[in-house]
């Protein structure tokens, strides 16, 4: 690491510290507790609610579309948790538990997503083979799209 | 190459019409310090850098970028989708919807559209570098103004999403200037530039 010089920016390389649990993790937007500073000027504003959750509360919703947001919801927990571990990792190769949490992680990720396709529809090209209905007509384009939000 | 998620990094539900909202949430699409200019900047600039690892970082995080302006055009399309005319009239969204009813087009809260003049890839890791790292709090600033005037809490949860991922970028570029850093002479980081001069830079000095 580079100590101080005169007429460069010098920004700390950040030590491994606790992290957030999975469903934190997305709410608040990092993994690292170490790097959530909020915006508390904008906080008098008005107290949070937690839009992720508060999909699942609504009433007349099918038992399908239920079951299937709830798996969305832990495919989206563990994908960010993912992104924000691969940041950290492009800066920080060699560092052992992050390393191991990326494997654990990356594995488990896989299997949602097969699961996610063969349940209800591909969420990538390569998801296509293990859709139910794959064989018959081509599935990628199954399922919402993901901008459509609260009406899915 | 690319694989796209038909998912969005950070789900948006947003239930109410509010084409205002819309138009200031939009410049984090195609304004200055928005999502498409970030993505760009770091995609541009990562072929020409010399240490491998910050190339690898700017996808990283270029890609990610795609992601956001994907959250934040999820968002302008959910809050105009029902749009009557009467809401564009009062809203101010009425010269918007006369060039693109309640279609995406990138660009900035007053109305200029995306450009590239708003970024630099500059062919010298240090400079680039810093850039990426003031491009990262403009984008914070935009999102903690955008949190100032916003109170509906379907709208703040993705922008607070947003604005603490600038600050982990802001970190990650932090440390790809003290990886470059740590390749060149501290007496003095100017003395070639690492990006063109590469005989200097791989130790032939």
């Amino acid at each position: 690491m580079s100590e101080n010089h005169l007429a460069i920016a010098n920004v700390p390389i950040q030590p491994w510290g606790e992290l957030y649990s999975q469903e934190e993790a997305l709410n608040i937007g990092t993994i690292f507790q170490d790097l959530n500073m909020p915006f508390f000027a904008s906080e008098s504003v008005m107290g949070t609610t937690n839009p992720i959750a508060s999909g699942l509360k609504n009433l007349g919703v099918s038992k399908e579309q239920k079951d299937r947001e709830q798996l969305m919801t832990k495919i989206n927990q563990i994908s960010f948790f993912l992104d924000d571990l691969t940041l950290y990792l492009d800066t920080h190769e060699q560092d052992a538990e992050a390393l191991k949490l990326y494997r654990e992680k990356a594995q488990e990720c896989a299997e949602l997503r097969k699961q996610f396709a063969q349940e209800f529809y591909p969420l990538t090209k390569l998801c296509v083979p293990h859709c139910k209905n794959g064989e018959t007509s081509f599935c990628l384009q199954d399922g919402p799209m993901p901008w459509e939000g609260a009406c899915i | 190459m690319w694989i796209y998620e038909k998912r969005l990094q950070y789900p948006v539900k947003i239930t109410k019409t509010c084409p205002k909202t819309a138009q200031l949430i939009i410049s984090q699409y195609g304004g200055p310090d928005g999502e498409l200019s970030a993505s760009m900047r770091y995609l541009s600039q990562r072929y020409s850098m010399p240490v491998k690892e910050v190339g690898g970082l700017l996808t990283d995080i270029g890609t990610e970028e795609l992601a956001h302006m994907e959250i934040i055009c999820a968002m302008v399309y959910q809050l105009t989708k029902n749009l009557t005319i009467e809401q564009a009239k009062t809203a101010g969204f009425d010269a918007y919807y006369i060039d693109h009813t309640t279609a995406l087009w990138p660009q900035a809260a007053a109305g200029l559209p995306f450009t590239a003049i708003e970024f630099q890839s500059k062919g010298d890791a240090i400079t680039d570098l810093t850039e990426d790292l003031a491009a990262e709090q403009k984008a914070r600033t935009v999102y903690d103004n955008l949190l100032r005037m916003i109170p509906e809490p379907e709208v703040r949860e993705p922008l607070k999403f947003l604005r603490t991922r600038e600050i982990v970028h802001f970190q990650r570029f932090g440390e790809a200037l003290e990886k470059t850093k740590d390749k060149l002479d501290s007496k003095n980081y100017y003395y070639f530039n690492p990006e063109f001069d590469k005989d200097m830079f791989h130790g032939e000095l």
